[in-house]
């Protein structure tokens, strides 16, 4: 009978740091791992080999267990080579193209948030965000959206350019920078792969979060609140929506397809869904008012841009290069019944008009 | 022998009040002819209804609202302007004591910041009353101008159907029905 190797040894600190890592790769509950964030401990010079070794593991197991629960693993179809490929993220995409490489600076952060307490630090941690591989930017997104549940160290995070110039950070939670005057960041390296890769396994995880968004809306009392949330998710939805067509990717928008037509999934939906919480009568002029509610509907604008891109498919011929890529739009547009839910968008944005007209 | 004084400060402040509210929409006009044929369409309506061109837009203002048209590009904006000049006037109270607590100076000092500042507030209301004023006046005459603007393209629109119909043959027979907003046109072509 073969003995099974001795379980590593790892010291306090290691053990921390390898503790709050499973958090961020959602495997150990918040509350066992956000004592450890909060804590200070002093920094050694180094790790072990063994305790590098299980961070190592830990990562790739975890990144890739991730990605495959967040939407890997289903069979579904997106753009290869301008043409639609059908099947897991693995059997659309070789294996060795679906590589994670994480920098040294992964780890570096790992030390730093176990070692120090993040909402008092300062100088925040930093590093330059060329230096970060799409690898690490996963970390640093999985770090912040298992962090912000705490809103203080969210805040306390968003300090660093590490979170703040972090794309997929402000895709998947854009209210997080409603108020704040920082421009969005380029979706490049999310475009390229292996970050395109990551936001094709990443579209369910979007949808939710989107969908979460809009319906949380009409929840919201504060005209002011409603009115920021609402120009940074315009700003975030015009930067990605430019982006993704630029790069010849409309297809990773299918979390907003999705989004809109379940929200728009009943025939008569009103303004007042994303407008009915406000409380009070908001600001007096009436042009301040309508701008408010203009942009609490941020997201049903989209369809006008999505719209265009359905004539534009529609107009493509066999000739043209993209001709697979914009029948593979169309069948997605049919897929969401997607005329229907663009005209409902038109109709509640309507509603909204005083000058109806036309 | 201690003196007491009564200290008065009288403060003014005039001021030209304005405030302004203001809607922007689209006018949604068909395009049964070329657009600068529509534009062109679109003005000869506008001015009927007593519009004037400026600058290549179609202005008219009454009771203080402005209704501007581009007719080319079908923007509208609808704005309600108020201006008022207001003269305020407040005095301020106060004792000063010539051997011991506050000298006159600093009194006077003292009541001349209060009064500036009550004048200050009270300017701050009389502006949000005016602009009270001005966004009321714009939301009473946005049904009206909602239906002229819809009146006058809608007029464009039959009279852009007739032309369009004349260019395609010699019209045989038209019958419009005002209630029913329909107009059936023959045409032989």
């Amino acid at each position: 009978m073969t003995e099974s190797p001795p379980p590593k040894s790892v010291s306090r600190f290691e053990a921390n740091l390898l503790r709050i890592l499973r958090f961020f790769l959602k495997h150990v509950p918040a509350e066992q791992a956000m004592r450890l964030v909060h804590d200070r401990i002093d920094r050694p010079k180094c790790l072990s080999a063994d305790a590098v070794a299980l961070v190592r593991d830990s990562l790739a197991k975890g990144c890739v267990l991730y990605l495959v629960r967040a939407g890997a693993w289903k069979r579904d179809r997106f753009v290869r080579d301008a043409a639609p490929k059908f099947g897991r993220l693995w059997e659309r995409s070789p294996v060795e193209r679906l590589t994670l490489s994480f920098s040294p600076h992964t780890l570096d952060f790992l030390m730093w948030i176990t070692a120090h307490r993040p909402k008092e630090e300062r100088p925040i941690w930093r590093v330059d965000g060329k230096q970060l591989t799409v690898a690490d930017r996963l970390l640093f997104f999985l770090a912040y959206e298992a962090m912000r549940i705490d809103a203080e160290l969210g805040a306390a995070l968003r300090l660093s350019p590490v979170f703040s110039d972090n794309a997929l950070i402000w895709l998947a939670h854009p209210n997080d920078f409603a108020g704040e005057t920082h421009t969005v960041p380029s979706f490049d390296a999310w475009l390229t792969e292996p970050g395109s890769l990551i936001l094709e396994a990443l579209q369910p995880v979007l949808e939710h979060r989107w969908l979460e968004i809009e319906r949380t809306k009409g929840q919201i009392g504060d005209w002011t609140q409603l009115n920021q949330q609402g120009q940074v998710q315009t700003r975030v939805m015009d930067a990605f929506t430019q982006a993704v067509d630029k790069a010849g990717r409309r297809d990773l928008v299918r979390f907003l397809l999705a989004v809109m037509s379940r929200v728009l999934a009943t025939p008569d939906l009103a303004p007042t869904f994303w407008t009915g919480g406000l409380q009070g009568t908001g600001p007096q002029r009436l042009a301040d008012r309508l701008e408010i509610q203009r942009n609490a509907l941020a997201v049903l604008r989209q369809a006008e841009r999505l719209r265009g891109w359905e004539r534009q498919a529609r107009r493509t011929g066999y000739m043209d290069e993209d001709y697979a890529a914009s029948k593979f739009w169309l069948s997605e547009w049919e897929r969401f019944d997607f005329t229907t839910v663009a005209d409902r968008a038109d109709r509640v944005l309507q509603q909204l008009e005083p000058l109806r007209i036309g | 022998m201690s003196r007491a004084y009564r200290i008065r400060v009288k403060e003014r402040l005039r001021q030209d009040l304005s405030a302004s509210d203001e809607v922007c929409a689209d006018l949604e006009v068909l395009e049964i002819l070329p657009g600068d044929q529509m534009a062109e369409l679109l003005s000869k309506e506008l001015k009927a209804r007593g519009f004037e061109e400026k600058d290549g837009e179609l202005i008219r203002s009454k009771d203080g609202v402005t209704v501007i048209v581009d007719p080319n590009s079908g923007k509208v904006s609808v704005r309600a302007e108020k201006e008022e000049k207001v003269e305020l006037e407040t005095e301020k109270e106060g004792w000063g004591y010539d051997d011991v607590g506050p000298q006159g100076q600093q009194i006077r000092r003292q009541l001349s910041e209060q009064a500036k500042a009550e004048l200050e507030r009270r300017s701050q209301r009389q502006q949000e009353r005016l602009q009270g004023e001005a966004t009321e006046q714009l939301e009473k005459v946005m049904g009206d101008v909602r239906k002229e603007l819809s009146d006058a393209v809608n007029a464009v629109t039959r009279e852009a159907l007739k032309q369009k119909a004349a260019q395609l043959g010699q019209i045989k027979e038209m019958t419009e029905d005002p209630e029913a907003g329909s107009l059936t046109i023959k045409v032989e072509v």
